[in-house]
């Protein structure tokens, strides 16, 4: 009978350390990670693509036991792409929901009121997106998610570009606003550089809908090159007008800083009007980095059930790289420490899907990576032809050149 | 002074001694963020009901004043430097001379004329903004906060308490008016202008009055925003849903009584808050835009009337 007692007594012990360790485990509190994310307003579209691939690092972190041991909690707000309601929400997410690091909410607009307040009390931002947002507060824990440092970044690319098609004029076209004019300002900078002679330079409202007007404008000022800051629905209005009405003959590279011809629906609703254009990006298919082709696959069954952006090619990754940054920190520093996790990506090579990112001291980029392609041989009405690499040609940076700019701007429509 | 009066003041410098207790005992700044807004919603909608509840013509353009507040804030920083009590005078004697000029101009419109007209004042200050490249033009700007002063120990707090303060000072205003002569004028022109001027109510001048005290304090309570958010853009300043907003409030908590402007932004503004953090701020503009047609189908007079009513009840049984 001894024995029977002795076994039982040691099941009972490894059953009790187990439920011990496992009710340590559960007791644990979890890491809780905020932020508000535009779901409504303009930038909601972008916003709700974005907010999926965070929610698969949440779940593949904890698939993969949590950060130090602790399940990720993952708290979001919209905030309605409305910058006057982000400082109340960062608030509430601090004092309320006590949360042990922040995101940054996608944009520069939504994001800049609460750059003090993370200055102010010291804590580590994750920026998704923002461009020169750290530029007047230069808060040394902050780092942008985003492939871009200073305006010249962007548009360098397709300055080159031009001057590889041997372009002596410029047209400036910009939307009055934020990002638009920091972009513009850079590029005339640039121009008066490379020696281009400016024929053409005006800020649009933001409400224009019809750019018939402008676009005869430009035509009539004969450029060589076109630069245009625009937002997405100026965007698409603005390849509308140019289809219908043409740029001239003169024109030999057109686009430049076009936000919203990177979305699916956009791409798709425009088709064969794309063709021709020089864009800025931050992914096109074909460049390849450890683990985004797998990304890709995994997003796009999300997205489908989201009903967001289909092949997420903009920012999804991007944001998905920021769960993979805080990440590789807290691991690396196996603390949540702020000021310790701050150092340690400043210190140190990220590596993400989107490739290794290296921070400056002013949480930018030390490479920027914004790729300057030009959309070639694209049909109307189909989606799948924008998953394949060539659709977007890369013109710059040199290590992704996919190929060589095709011009006049009339002949790459064809 | 009256009975009323006494208590008035009394009730008021409760609800600043409240403030300023919260402001020392509460840690939480969540709470300061939350209420400065609801507060701020009070300034506006009392601001609103001075003209448009007493005197019956609907201002669509209260963000046009609210905004125009913020960026004369946001001009004395960058010019001058000049502290917040400094930015909020100033503002509201611009809001105040903006309100008189704009009275001179559209107050011979009626009705919907007249609505019409303050709706294309912020799309005219807002486009005047966008290109002022002082203030940040269309890019908007950022501002970082001075050190906070004795004794408050946050700027948020300060900013709070100075909202309260903001509050009373218009709830104060607005109950001398709606108790006076100026009240009785004006009510007069909301039942029938042609009568009130042939009774020698001197229409005009009571309406440019409205008008100015309405626009100064709607610009005082745009003046702390730029320190509120610390970042100002013309997008948000002159967002029409402070219009809306400011419409709405009157409107759910009655127009006849003081009282009305500052119930509805107590209870929609609390509502608004709640459903931010909690079910989805999406649902915002819906819960304004419900409770408005309850309120309008349900107690046309508002709150007030709806108490009204059942005290009158009570009284009668």
């Amino acid at each position: 009978m001894k024995l029977p007692r002795i076994v039982a007594a040691l099941v009972c012990s490894v059953l009790m350390t187990a439920s011990g360790a496992l009710f340590a485990q559960g007791s644990k509190p979890p890491v809780k990670i905020g932020m508000s994310m535009p779901q409504t307003g303009t930038l909601g579209g972008g916003g709700q693509a974005a907010l999926v691939a965070l929610r698969m690092w949440v779940d593949d972190v904890n698939g993969k036991g949590g950060l130090l041991g602790r399940k990720v909690e993952f708290i979001v707000y919209d905030d309605q792409s409305n910058p006057a309601l982000t400082p109340g929400i960062y608030t509430k997410l601090l004092d309320v929901d006590k949360v042990d690091l922040l995101i940054a909410p996608y944009a520069t607009v939504p994001t800049a009121p609460i750059m003090p307040l993370v200055k102010q009390r010291g804590l580590l931002l994750m920026g998704n997106f923002s461009f020169q947002v750290n530029h007047t507060v230069k808060h040394d824990m902050w780092f942008n998610n985003a492939p871009w440092n200073d305006a010249s970044s962007w548009s360098d690319g397709f300055f080159k570009a031009g001057k590889q098609v041997g372009a002596k004029t410029i047209a400036i076209l910009a939307a009055d606003q934020e990002f638009a004019q920091n972009l513009a300002n850079g590029a005339r900078e640039l121009a008066g550089k490379a020696g281009l002679k400016t024929v053409y330079n005006q800020n649009y409202p933001p409400a224009t809908v019809d750019f018939s007007a402008i676009i005869r404008a430009i035509r009539a000022a004969k450029p060589d090159m076109v630069f245009v800051c625009s937002y997405p629905n100026d965007s698409v209005a603005i390849v509308r007008a140019v289809n219908e009405i043409g740029v001239g003959s003169s024109v030999k590279l057109f686009g430049g800083g076009m936000v919203g011809l990177q979305f699916t629906p956009n791409m798709v609703s425009l088709g064969s009007m794309l063709n021709g254009i020089v864009n800025y990006n931050s992914y096109v298919p074909g460049m390849k980095y450890p683990g985004i082709d797998e990304f890709f696959e995994r997003y796009r069954k999300r997205a489908g059930e989201a009903k967001v952006d289909p092949l997420g090619l903009y920012l999804p990754p991007f944001n998905y790289a920021i769960g993979q940054m805080i990440e590789q920190a807290v691991n690396g520093t196996r603390s949540l420490d702020h000021k310790t996790l701050a150092a340690y990506l400043r210190k140190n090579e990220m590596k993400t899907i989107v490739g290794s990112i290296r921070y400056g001291p002013d949480g930018e980029w030390v490479n920027p990576r914004v790729v300057q392609a030009q959309f070639r041989g694209i049909a109307d009405k189909n989606m799948d032809q924008f998953r394949q690499p060539g659709k977007q040609v890369v013109l710059y940076p040199e290590q992704y050149k996919t190929g060589e700019v095709i011009a006049p701007f009339e002949k790459a429509r064809k | 002074m009256t009975a009323r009066g006494y208590r008035f003041w009394i009730g008021a410098a409760i609800v600043l001694s409240a403030a300023c207790v919260a402001a020392a005992v509460v840690k939480n700044e969540y709470y300061f963020y939350a209420a400065y807004v609801v507060i701020q919603f009070v300034v506006l909608a009392t601001a609103w009901n001075i003209l448009g509840g007493y005197a019956g013509y609907v201002n669509f353009g209260s963000s046009a004043f609210f905004g125009v507040g913020a960026y004369i804030a946001v001009m004395l920083i960058k010019w001058l430097n000049l502290p917040l009590g400094l930015q909020i005078i100033a503002a509201a004697a611009v809001g105040g001379t903006l309100g008189f000029g704009v009275g001179l101009l559209t107050l011979r419109l009626r009705g919907i004329f007249f609505s019409i007209a303050t709706v294309a004042i912020t799309i005219i200050l807002e486009t005047a903004v966008i290109n002022w490249r002082f203030v940040g033009g269309a890019t908007g700007i950022q501002i970082l906060r001075p050190p906070v002063m004795e004794p408050f120990e946050s700027y948020t707090k300060m900013l709070f308490v100075c909202m309260v303060l903001l509050a009373i000072i218009a709830v104060a205003i607005a109950r001398h008016i709606e108790t006076s002569w100026i009240g009785r004028g004006l009510r007069a022109i909301r039942d029938n202008e042609e009568a009130a001027e042939c009774t020698g109510v001197p229409t005009l001048k009571l309406k440019l009055a409205a008008c100015a005290i309405s626009g100064a304090l709607m610009s005082a309570a745009g003046a702390p925003l730029a320190m509120y958010q610390s970042f100002v853009e013309p997008a948000s300043a002159f967002n029409l849903t402070y219009s809306v907003s400011a419409l709405a409030m009157p409107i759910i908590g009655g127009t006849s009584h003081w009282l009305g402007p500052v119930l509805g932004a107590l209870l929609l503004g609390s509502v608004q808050q709640i459903v931010t953090v909690t079910v989805s701020s999406e649902l915002n503009v819906l819960v304004v835009g419900v409770l408005l047609v309850v309120f309008v189908v349900a107690a046309p007079q508002g709150l007030v009337g709806l108490f009204t009513k059942v005290k009158d009840k009570v009284k009668g049984n």
